[in-house]
């Protein structure tokens, strides 16, 4: 092999090599970072969110006249949606699950945790109905559901909804768990901040992801405590969840009569579910998309850069190559100089790229609270880098290789 | 000469069309790339009101409890970005500054008077007298109200330009009546088109990338009706209890936006002194357990506390730039192989009398018309990129939307103005030079002979 001379012929031309490397350095810097990006993104659109997205869908009420009986009008909304044929459960809800709002509190297995400063667990209220996890399709996987007759009358605002706390909740499996690291909180009586209350958590439902928050805020998004209670009104959500298939044949029908079902409110919006977990999610798929593709361009450049280079070495290289062949290299041997001068090159850029794409790494993670990089991402971007640099040499080095050894005895 | 220099770069050009395409080509991705991103970058960063820098300030006292900050708190050196209602009156009753307003966003059900026109929900904010006068808000019709309808609230009303459209056609509306959650307000002003962007004196939400709300009642009515904030309300200490619908305006959370108006600096620094005196006197009540940390901030401060560039923004600009770097890189490659494939060329103009001068101008005068024509053709991506993007990241809240102002808003972050189309041609030539400079300085330097040779 014929190191020592390439590597001398390097040297002489080195300008044109050094950018290369450092087209491959940047692009590996790039790739790396974004790939871990991207995944760190829809990872996060990603994440099961518990609810049954497709067969759900959800209605907003708001209130139009002063006199409006709120108390009579859920109850009759409520016997309404649940007798339609094809619904399998209906619930009121003080927030949309999907959406950004969210109210929370603090929660504690011991009274005492919750006097110390910052102490407690954040839990995300739910006040649903006993159909409530039926409503959104959520698993019970240990204890039981709220009987009817405990669900408390809407209170006149969210204060008052405070004061009259039924002493019952079903919470999310890892609430459970965050709270009774033992695993044995059914049954155990948990303590409220702010509000001086406790209950007992009667039910814990597998998984409820409430918001499409990014990961760092999964404490809000995953730890949920169902409360038996009508949210205040005046203005109301119902969530309905139907029979695989007929969902949106129910919503039309529902928005059709739903209007005119009770006087003095009116329907402010009726969505599917799916539908706003979708929109929700818009922001991360759409950065996902525009690294992505970004990212995808940047190895294109680079691509051509190589070959570009490559090509020009061959062309002013044609002579030396004929000759080279006339004096007995093989096909196989031209091809295979320039395989390795660009492997030298683009081994050249990867060193440097590493140290580059670590750098980055760090500033990244700090910036949008990731962890670190892991580094079997460095190492599958090296290995791009090699295969890419590998397959754009290819066809100039081919071209190399069909070189005739006539070339060496004409002039130009 | 420049005609002539010209001329030979055209043709130079076109004697390799696909190297001179891969050139324009890289240049002109790596400008879509970097304009894209500074378009978003430039749309985000932008200031509201760069004319009251010295005079509008956002008001925040640190009223937490002494606590560990929480993992959550990417900056916990900052106080909440709101103050109690306690706290709001307190400062309220200072004459020091020229305007002060103490506000809050809610929502109310509008019932319009025609009967064929169902009602629907609008934003409200329910704020004190100043605000118009404050924020430097554009009037169609009438004005504010005066400061003697806030407390004992008036029953008033100010539109904005859209809500006057949508319920009085767009007519002078002063003195007529408009019904609120089953209550009569009268028209007092309609506001002309007036978007801040962001929307600095109230960022709660989208971090302020929203449209001003759509009706204007005075403060009073927040507390006679119960009305609940839509923005954030934190309870700070420990020791807030929520259990009715007073308890905002009687324990330690902080739910209202506040804001003050001065003349000059000598103002601002009494204001401070004021502030920070109230808090003293009040820890001596057993609030403010913090070491004093008041913040009277003016709005770039306030929005880069806020972060309203966001990372994704910074990001999207970082990577644009380290973009346009491998393009340059790239065509630097490029440029240098197609000069040295000609070099037999210089190398005769050189033997027949040119100066080294004569053949670097001729070859910066090449770079540069790649360059110019990298940007037409980038600029052309950025156009079709922006839309793209627009598309891609706003198609479900264009759907929804029936706010043609909120439309507009969405427009604006991709909207190219005139500035950063001239950094684009700037851009462009810079490009072009920086990948052209060494290429075509080599060139220049070789010496003649050896190009007049065969290989």
């Amino acid at each position: 092999m014929e190191i020592r001379p390439l590597l001398a012929a390097l040297w002489r031309n080195k300008t044109g090599p050094l950018l290369v490397a450092a087209q491959i350095a940047l692009t590996l810097a790039v790739v790396v970072n974004m790939a871990y990006l991207v995944h760190q993104k829809l990872a996060d659109a990603g994440k099961p969110t518990g609810i049954d997205l497709g067969n759900v869908f959800w209605i907003t009420t708001e209130a139009n006249t002063s006199d409006y009986n709120y108390a009579a009008a859920v109850k009759a909304d409520l016997a309404y949606l649940n007798s339609l044929p094809g619904v399998v459960a209906a619930s009121t809800a003080n927030n949309i699950p999907q959406t950004f709002s969210n109210s929370s509190l603090t929660f504690a297995a011991d009274p005492q945790t919750l006097l110390n400063p910052s102490g407690g667990t954040f839990g995300t209220l739910y006040f649903g109905t006993d159909r409530f996890i039926d409503a959104l399709g959520l698993k019970l996987v240990a204890g039981r559901n709220f009987a009817a007759t405990t669900v408390g009358p809407p209170a006149t605002d969210f204060g008052s909804a405070m004061s009259a706390w039924v002493p019952e909740v079903i919470v999310t499996q890892i609430f459970a768990d965050k709270v009774f690291p033992k695993g044995d909180a059914l049954g155990k009586t948990v303590y409220v901040g702010f509000i001086n209350k406790s209950c007992v958590i009667v039910g814990i439902v597998e998984q409820m992801r409430a918001n499409p928050l990014p990961s760092q805020y999964d404490q809000f998004a995953t730890q949920i405590v169902i409360l038996p209670a009508i949210p205040p009104g005046p203005g109301g959500h119902y969530i309905v969840r139907t029979q695989p298939g007929r969902r949106d044949a129910l919503m039309a029908e529902v928005d059709k009569n739903f209007a005119d079902l009770q006087p003095g409110r009116f329907v402010e919006r009726l969505e599917a579910m799916d539908r706003t977990a979708e929109d929700a999610r818009e922001g991360y798929r759409a950065s996902a998309i525009i690294l992505a593709v970004a990212t995808f361009f940047v190895v294109m450049v680079t691509i051509v850069g190589i070959v570009g280079l490559a090509a020009f070495s061959v062309a002013s290289r044609t002579k030396q190559l004929g000759t080279r062949r006339a004096i007995g290299a093989r096909k196989f041997h031209i091809l295979r100089y320039f395989l390795v001068e660009n492997w030298i090159i683009t081994t050249g850029g990867v060193v440097l790229g590493s140290l580059l794409a670590l750098a980055a790494g760090v500033e990244l993670s700090s910036m949008y609270q990731m962890s670190q990089l892991p580094l079997y991402y460095l190492v599958g971007g090296v290995l791009m880098l090699w295969v890419v640099g590998l397959i754009a040499v290819l066809i100039p080095a081919l071209r190399a290789a069909a070189i005739s050894p006539a070339v060496a005895t004409r002039t130009v | 000469m420049l005609i002539h220099d010209l001329r030979l770069a055209v043709r130079s050009l076109r004697r390799n069309p696909v190297l001179s395409a891969l050139m324009i080509g890289a240049i002109a991705v790596g400008i879509a790339a970097s304009m894209i991103s500074i378009t978003l970058y430039h749309a985000r960063a932008g200031h509201p009101i760069p004319w009251k820098d010295d005079k509008l300030f956002a008001v925040t006292l640190d009223t937490r409890d002494d606590e560990p900050p929480q993992s959550f708190e990417r900056h916990p050196e900052y106080p909440p970005f709101q103050l109690t209602y306690q706290d709001a009156r307190a400062l309220y009753t200072s004459d020091i500054p020229q305007h002060s307003v103490m506000m809050f966003r809610s929502g109310q059900v509008l019932t319009p008077d025609n009967h064929g026109v169902k009602p629907f929900g609008v934003s409200t904010r329910v704020t004190t007298a100043d605000f118009f006068t404050m924020f430097d808000v554009p009037f169609l019709y009438g004005s504010g109200w005066p400061r003697a309808q806030d407390d004992a609230p008036g029953a008033v009303v100010v539109l904005s330009r859209y809500m006057n459209e949508k319920i009085f056609g767009g007519a002078n509306s002063v003195g007529r009546l408009v019904v609120l959650d089953g209550r009569s307000y009268r028209v007092v002003g309609v506001i002309a088109s007036w978007m801040p962007r962001p929307k600095y004196y109230d960022l709660n939400g989208w971090e302020g990338w929203e449209i001003p709300e759509e009706v204007f009642i005075p403060f009073g009515w927040g507390r006679t009706l119960k009305m609940s904030p839509h923005g954030n309300t934190n309870c700070v200490r420990r020791s807030a209890k929520m259990d009715g619908p007073d308890s905002l305006y009687t324990q330690e959370c902080v739910w209202l936006q506040y804001w003050v108006e001065v003349r000059n600096r000598a103002e601002r620094d009494r204001y401070q002194a004021f502030v920070d005196n109230y808090t003293n006197e009040q820890r001596l009540h057993g609030r403010f357990p913090r070491k004093n940390n008041n913040r009277v901030v003016n709005v770039p401060t306030w929005l880069a506390m806020w972060d309203v560039v966001g990372e994704d923004s910074r990001m999207q600009l970082v990577l644009g730039f380290v973009f346009l770097a491998v393009c340059v890189l790239n065509t630097i490659g490029l440029m240098l192989a197609k000069f040295l494939a000609a070099a037999p060329i210089s190398g005769l103009r050189r033997a027949l009398g040119a100066r080294r001068s004569d053949i670097t101008r001729q070859h910066l005068i090449e770079v540069i018309v790649v360059g110019l024509a990298g940007g037409a053709v980038g600029m052309a991506l950025t156009l079709g990129g922006l839309g793209g993007l627009k598309v891609l990241m706003f198609s479900g809240r264009l759907a929804h939307s029936h706010n043609p102002d909120r439309l507009v808003l969405i427009q604006s972050f991709f909207h190219m103005d005139i500035p950063v189309m001239l950094a684009a041609v700037g851009l462009s030539l810079l490009a072009g030079i920086l990948a052209g400079l060494y290429p075509a300085y080599r060139i220049g330097h070789l010496a003649p002979a050896t190009f007049l040779k065969t290989q």
